[in-house]
């Protein structure tokens, strides 16, 4: 039923619930899996340029080492993960992707701003479900 | 007795809370500590003393180093024609419309008005980096044009600061002579230098520019300039060496944003008095139809002048019209040497960080080149490396 499987990936405990799902429908339907971290937060109306490459450079480490961890996870398992790190801003970076690299499942985890954020904005799996091209699955 | 533990403790609190704050936020900590000092400033009597104003002066001029520090030479040498067109018009329209306003309209002394003048010139390169990496323009020939004429607009800025309050005697020849002799053999001598300190605990490297920066900023001081302007061209000469020395630039960061700048960001909030933003709105606003006006005749003709996109050079002058950093430093350089009184300061500071978010906010929305409009932006996303690829050509196309 699902061929490719993009699973956003923030590193966050429900993120890793949704790369837990998605590896199991991976290996299920033998589809194609792939993560997307997107590196927002980088500080606005910064000072120096040194403040925006450090956090730059911190948020490079980060998504590192998650990427590593979603990587030997995924292998452990048997199923070959393709792991993406792009700037921007998460929603309208992840949904994108999605649409231009042709998935047809959007694995997310339940997630988001605090509640009056949510409240006013809609939380990211919201509007991560509001928007995509594909099929969305939010794990909680 | 002062206890000096005691006043140290409260100006940290306020730069853990800004640090916070800003993590949380998104907005770099400058701009918070800026706000969280005119919070403290207004409602908990927080005032700089002796020792908080020179480590603030210490914070100023190695930001201003690391400002200089960050220019990538080769893309200077590269599109220089565009960079210094766009870089020296975006400092001279603001710089003269500024000060022409606040002489022959606001009424302000020829001092006074110098430093609105020179206010609010600025460009903050900072500002502009951060929407290019977001964006993914750093990279593209865009991108690096209008970071070189950001480089040349601060340069036209800490020039003008370092010159026009300057007693013209032999002590600002010495100054001169000194300073281009150090421009000259620095960039040969640092990196030899360098090679024989090894990188240590102790950091050689580090305590070596601060000697560098701190003796020619007292030489600056001796000839009634500014220490901002040594440092400035200090860091545009060593920038190679920096950029090239990652732990180096790290290490300087980190002590800077650790134990210096809070301190000047947090006095330059603390000075500003909330009152004279109420009393001052009408002047603040047309401060900065002024500065962004200006801007637009110096700017704007000049990117059709080479040849920019309609879009594109939309978006290259308002974003030559952000600023931040020099504008602080400047309106603080005017009040520290009672050149512009607290209200005018207020005003100044006001304007300055106004100018860091509403051109920004304009330009993201309306003008980014390769996006649409709000409501197209809706209906079609392009994802960062699409629009990495396509934005390179957008400037090539226009130069053909």
């Amino acid at each position: 039923m699902f061929s490719k499987i993009l699973v956003a990936d923030d590193g966050s405990e429900g993120a890793k619930k949704a790369l837990g799902v998605a590896i199991d429908l991976a290996k299920r339907y033998q589809a194609e899996l792939h993560t997307l971290s997107v590196e927002e937060h980088l500080p606005h109306y910064a000072a120096t340029v040194g403040e925006v490459v450090e956090a730059h450079a911190e948020a490079d480490d980060y998504f590192k080492k998650i990427t590593k961890e979603a990587k030997a996870i995924a292998t452990q398992q048997g199923v070959a993960l393709h792991a993406h790190v792009m700037p921007g801003h998460e929603v309208e970076t992840v949904v994108t992707f999605a649409k231009e690299k042709g998935f047809d499942l959007l694995v997310i985890g339940f997630m988001g701003h605090s509640k009056i954020f949510g409240r006013i904005w809609g939380s990211t799996s919201q509007n991560l479900t509001r928007l995509s091209p594909c099929t969305v699955l939010v794990v909680k | 007795m002062e206890n000096n533990l005691l006043i140290a403790m409260t100006w940290f609190i306020l730069a853990l809370a800004a640090s916070l704050i800003s993590i949380r936020i998104g907005v770099s900590v400058a701009l918070v500590e800026i706000l969280v000092g005119t919070l403290g400033g207004n409602f908990i009597g927080l005032h700089p003393n002796d020792w908080i104003n020179v480590l603030a002066g210490f914070g100023s001029v190695v930001l201003t180093f690391l400002a200089g520090a960050e220019l990538d030479p080769k893309v200077l040498r590269r599109k220089w024609r565009e960079s210094l067109g766009i870089g020296f018009a975006s400092f001279f329209a603001p710089f003269l419309g500024a000060m022409a306003y606040a002489y022959w309209i606001a009424g302000w002394s020829p001092e006074a008005s110098q430093i609105a003048g020179i206010a609010l010139s600025t460009t903050s390169v900072a500002v502009v980096y951060a929407v290019m990496i977001e964006r993914g323009y750093n990279q593209t020939e865009l991108g690096q044009v209008i970071l070189a004429a950001c480089f040349i607009t601060d340069l036209g800025t800490v020039l003008a600061l370092g010159l026009l309050f300057a007693s013209y005697d032999r002590w600002l020849l010495v100054f001169v002579v000194v300073l281009a002799l150090s421009l000259w053999l620095l960039p040969r001598t640092t990196p030899w230098i360098f090679a024989r300190m090894r990188s240590h605990i102790s950091e050689p490297e580090t305590k070596y520019l601060l000697v560098v920066l701190f003796g020619l900023g007292a030489l600056s001081m001796a000839a009634k300039s500014e220490a901002v302007l040594p440092a400035y061209l200090i860091g545009m000469v060593l920038a190679p060496v920096f950029l090239a020395n990652r732990t180096l630039a790290q290490r300087l960061r980190v002590m800077t944003f650790t134990l210096l700048t809070p301190f000047y960001f947090l006095k330059a909030g603390a000075l500003v008095n909330l009152p004279a933003v109420t009393t001052g709105a009408a002047l603040i606003g047309v401060f900065l139809a002024v500065k962004i006006g200006a801007k637009f005749i110096g700017v704007w003709p000049l990117t059709h002048f080479f040849r920019f996109g309609r879009r594109e050079g939309m978006y290259t002058t308002l974003l030559m019209s952000t600023g931040l950093t020099f504008g602080t430093i400047s309106s603080l350089y005017g009040l520290t040497n009672h050149l512009i009184d607290q209200s005018q300061y207020t005003v100044l500071v006001t304007v300055v960080i106004l100018t860091a978010v509403v051109p920004t906010f304009f330009a993201e929305r309306w003008f980014d080149p390769n996006g649409k409009t709000a409501n197209e932006e809706q209906a079609s996303m392009k994802s960062p490396q699409q629009k990495l690829e396509s934005a390179a050509p957008v400037l090539k196309k226009g130069e053909s």
